[in-house]
């Protein structure tokens, strides 16, 4: 059965001046995924969410939204998108409660509850006045606002900067936002964000799509890297298994790389007495190094 | 989504600043009348130490003039110039002696001045004791009136500041401008530029408000805030007039028509402070060029007084077309100058909006 697409950018190309925003970009989001757009600072991701919500011009390429032209349909296309932007300001002195209510007049609603169920969950005061907020509440604010009118599809970029409490709490907001069909389409630079709330993954440096992958596919290419301090002498060949790779005792410790059979590593390990573990996800840096060397790009951009 | 939000949302975050510029404007309008009637008795006793000297007129051309000034104690003798200027740039002796009181035939028809002076000994400069002139309570602004700089403003209209309507055209009219004009273009590109350097755009413009929407939200918000002064102000004026009962001279109406005819004015300032604010999108560039627009217009405007061959130079004025002057001295409220400013704020605020929906919006 064929997806309904939600975003489907094709060919996008953003210059500024002769400087490469983003170059001859395509990508699809799919109805009710959650989609995670990946890339180190500077990759491109801001560009290509805002020439979305037509708030950059294109150079080149097509972007249509719910099958709507991103920049001659933009005004209908925003009645049904909700957005936080990367970085924004408030109108300040007055209260929160009243600028969201003012940001929900604008797109024809006065229905506060879901604002409300909103600050609640995410112990937002609303009676605070916007210039008076931390880095964090502010970033709350714009969160509550992008979900508040209940759109179709919710644009994030960048959503992380909440204490590791509340960005639980918001990634379970998402999940239910998902549960009732709506479509999201996120940046990051974090793969360990991704990873955990994303179904797909979109990854760009340099301007370009590097590759589209399925989260569990992703996961199963890079794998995980486990770091094991034992109390008691050990030989590699102990741990060598299908599914697990790079292999290497550094200082007394034992480093690997699991890709599968996870289990068949820790039933090896229960044999030891051991001191300390810890068990990582690969860093962004690492994960470009592996598609790198598997070759599936081209090194990519004259910026 | 209702057209206003945004403007109202302007209003309200921006109404204590407005509430106290609005007050500013009324102590100002009020109180300029207020002025009047001390100014117009001390231009009557307009010459130097007149209160000193005093000179009779005869009733009929060829009788005898009397001046007479007071004593002086460590005087030795008196000198009287006379010139028909009350600079004395080129004085004759009328008299030199020791009497406080002369006499003379009048024998001419121009106005003449009389500077009587005290001789005190014979190494230092005579002192001056006053300055009598042989027509009483003339208004030696008649004289500042034929200067181009100010027939250039006046449209060479003659009118005295010993009437409230003179002394209001000149002292609150020709510089009022300067507090309302530049009022709104500092607001008009803050409004924008504002929302810009704070990164409130994004957020704006993820709601779905078009780029038209916002200018004519923005224009609307700068046009009620316009209309606030304008009745400030008109409020202001009539008070005061009323305070110093001087509304049979110069009528609510006319206050009312005069002021009114600077709201298209305002219009293109508040257009010109939009465009530059999407141009450039900073508070500060926008505000310098419009701060420039305002008073180059201003400049135009005087400079095309000067002479027939600048006149066209009025005619791309602002200024021009807002002639309160004709409203207060000739009762004549022009509808057309009305007209071709509105039109002209229109025009700017449609061509700003094209430029808009071409333009990123930067982060
Ligand atoms: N207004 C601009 N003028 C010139 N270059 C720009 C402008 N905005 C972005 N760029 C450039 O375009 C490229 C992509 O920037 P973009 O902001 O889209 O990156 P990003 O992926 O969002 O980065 P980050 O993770 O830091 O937010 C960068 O090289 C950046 O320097
Ligand atoms: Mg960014």
């Amino acid at each position: 059965m064929e997806q309904e697409k939600v975003i489907e950018i094709t060919n996008l190309t953003k210059m500024y001046g002769n400087h490469v925003g983003v170059k001859d970009l395509s990508l699809t989001v799919d109805k009710g995924e959650i989609m995670g757009f990946l890339g180190p600072n500077g990759a491109g991701k801001t560009t290509t969410i805002r020439s979305c919500l037509a708030l950059l011009t294109k150079t080149a390429g097509e972007i249509t939204i719910f099958g709507l032209d991103s920049h001659r349909d933009s005004v209908t296309i925003r009645k049904r998108t909700g957005y936080l932007p990367g970085d924004f300001g408030l109108i300040p002195s007055v209260k929160v409660r009243s600028y969201l209510k003012y940001l929900l007049s604008l797109h024809g609603s006065s229905s506060t509850k879901k604002m409300g169920s909103l600050a609640e969950r995410l112990q937002l005061d609303l009676d605070r006045k916007t210039n008076e907020l931390s880095k964090g509440n502010k970033l709350k604010v714009g969160i509550v606002q992008s979900l508040m009118t209940d759109e179709d599809l919710i644009i994030m970029d960048e959503p992380s900067g909440l204490d590791p409490l509340m960005q639980q709490e918001f990634y379970r907001i998402l999940r239910q936002e998902q549960k009732q069909g709506k479509t999201i389409f996120m940046s990051s630079h974090n793969l360990a964000e991704v990873e955990s709330i994303c179904n797909r993954v979109a990854i760009i440096r340099k301007g370009q799509l590097i590759v589209v992958e399925n989260i569990e596919v992703l996961q199963k290419k890079t794998g995980k890297v486990l770091e094991v301090e034992f109390n008691d002498p050990f030989k590699i060949d102990e741990f060598t298994f299908k599914g697990v790779s790079n292999i290497r005792q550094d200082n007394g410790r034992l480093i690997l790389t699991i890709h599968e059979n996870l289990d068949n590593v820790i039933k090896a390990l229960s044999n030891h007495q051991i001191l300390n573990m810890n068990l990582k996800t690969y860093s962004l840096e690492q994960l470009f190094l592996k598609y790198y060397a598997e070759g599936e790009v081209g090194e990519g951009g004259d910026a | 989504m209702m057209f206003g939000r945004v403007a109202f949302m302007e209003l309200r975050t921006g109404w204590k600043g407005l509430l106290i510029f609005g007050l500013l404007v009324v102590v100002i309008s009020a109180g300029i009348p207020l002025i009047f009637p001390t100014y117009r008795n001390s231009l009557i006793e307009e010459l130097e130490g007149a209160s000193k000297v005093h000179l009779e007129l005869p009733n009929e051309q060829g009788d005898m003039i009397i001046l007479s000034w007071e004593t002086v104690e460590p005087a030795t003798s008196y000198m009287v110039l006379e010139d028909n200027r009350p600079s004395m740039v080129t004085p004759n002796i009328r008299y030199l002696g020791n009497e406080t009181s002369i006499a003379f035939e009048k024998d001419f028809e121009e106005k003449r001045y009389y500077a009587v002076m005290a001789v005190l000994d014979q190494t230092s400069d005579p002192v001056l004791i006053g300055i009598a002139a042989t027509e009483k309570g003339v208004d030696p602004f008649q004289e500042l009136l034929k200067n181009p700089a100010y027939a250039g403003l006046t449209g060479g209209r003659n009118f005295s500041m010993l009437e409230v309507k003179g002394f209001v055209a000149l002292e609150y009219y020709s510089w009022s401008w300067m507090l309302t004009g530049l009022f709104i273009a500092y607001l008009s590109v803050s409004l924008i530029a504002s929302d810009f350097e704070n990164k409130r755009m994004d957020v704006m413009f993820s709601a779905p408000i078009s780029r038209r929407r916002y200018i004519l939200e923005k224009f609307t918000a700068m046009n009620l805030i316009a209309l606030f002064i304008v009745l400030v102000q008109i409020a202001g004026l009539i008070w005061g007039l009323a305070s110093i009962n001087a509304l049979n001279e110069f009528s609510a109406n006319a206050v009312l028509l005069s002021l009114i005819g600077s709201l298209p004015f305002l219009m293109v300032i508040a257009a010109v402070g939009i465009t530059t604010a999407v141009l450039f999108q900073k508070v500060r560039t926008g505000m310098g060029i419009t701060f420039a627009f305002v008073f180059a217009e201003f400049f135009l405007y005087t400079f095309g007084g000067f002479s027939k061959s600048l006149e066209w130079m009025k005619t791309i004025s602002i200024f021009k077309y807002w002639d309160y002057f004709s409203v207060i001295i000739d009762d004549l409220f022009k509808v057309g100058d009305f007209l071709i400013l509105t039109v002209m704020a229109i025009v700017l605020v449609i061509t700003v909006i094209r430029v808009f929906q071409k333009k990123d919006i930067p982060t």
